[in-house]
């Protein structure tokens, strides 16, 4: 009786080892972006507000002025 | 964030402007830079109007509710409004390789 247990148990965790995408799996490269380097940026308006008033910010304004570094963020609060 | 903001003065120096952006409003966006001593803008992006438009939407359950919101990720954009580089996800939280990016066109930094 006790020898079927480990033998039960022993199938188990070789068949749970043989599994694909267990604890074994290397980290995964994060999903691709779908704008890739060479791409268009695309254009948006946002808004900011700077303590005085409600102000429309468009990609555009920096159009032959400024490279612009855009970083969404998850929320405000997050890292990074 | 604050990696960013560390590194605004060196980023300004190669005519750079630096945006946030995030679902929250932007008047949350203002008090979060406040406490935070942000001074580049936040921009809110309340119904993921530019979330959308670069694929970035994701949907995080925190505290088993669903909130729509976007993909941590940051884009170089040039002067033409070319994608020059971009950084995801865990990537995305140390921003030195888009810093980097920035030094390599002529720079005007301390002129």
């Amino acid at each position: 009786m006790r020898n079927r247990i480990m033998k039960l148990l022993l199938l188990a965790a070789l068949s749970l080892a043989a599994v694909p995408g267990g604890a074994q799996e290397p980290k995964k490269e994060p999903e691709p972006l779908a704008l890739k380097p060479g791409d268009m940026a695309p254009d948006f308006t946002l808004l900011q507000y700077d303590g005085k008033g409600v102000t429309p910010v468009s990609l555009r304004d920096f159009r032959g002025k400024k490279n612009v570094v855009l970083a969404f963020f998850v929320f405000a609060f997050t890292g990074g | 964030m604050k990696a960013f903001q560390a590194n605004l003065p060196k980023l300004e120096g190669t005519d750079t402007q630096v945006l946030g952006v995030s679902i929250d409003s932007p008047f949350a966006n203002h008090a979060f830079a406040l406490e935070n001593g942000v001074t580049f803008p936040i921009l809110g992006d309340m119904d993921g109007t530019a979330i959308k438009a670069y694929g970035l939407e994701k949907v995080y359950t925190i505290g088993g509710v669903p909130i729509r919101s976007a993909r941590r990720a940051t884009f170089l954009i040039d002067k033409e409004g070319k994608i020059v580089t971009t950084q995801v996800d865990a990537e995305a939280v140390d921003p030195t390789k888009i810093i980097d990016a920035c030094q390599i066109p002529a720079t005007k930094a301390g002129t």
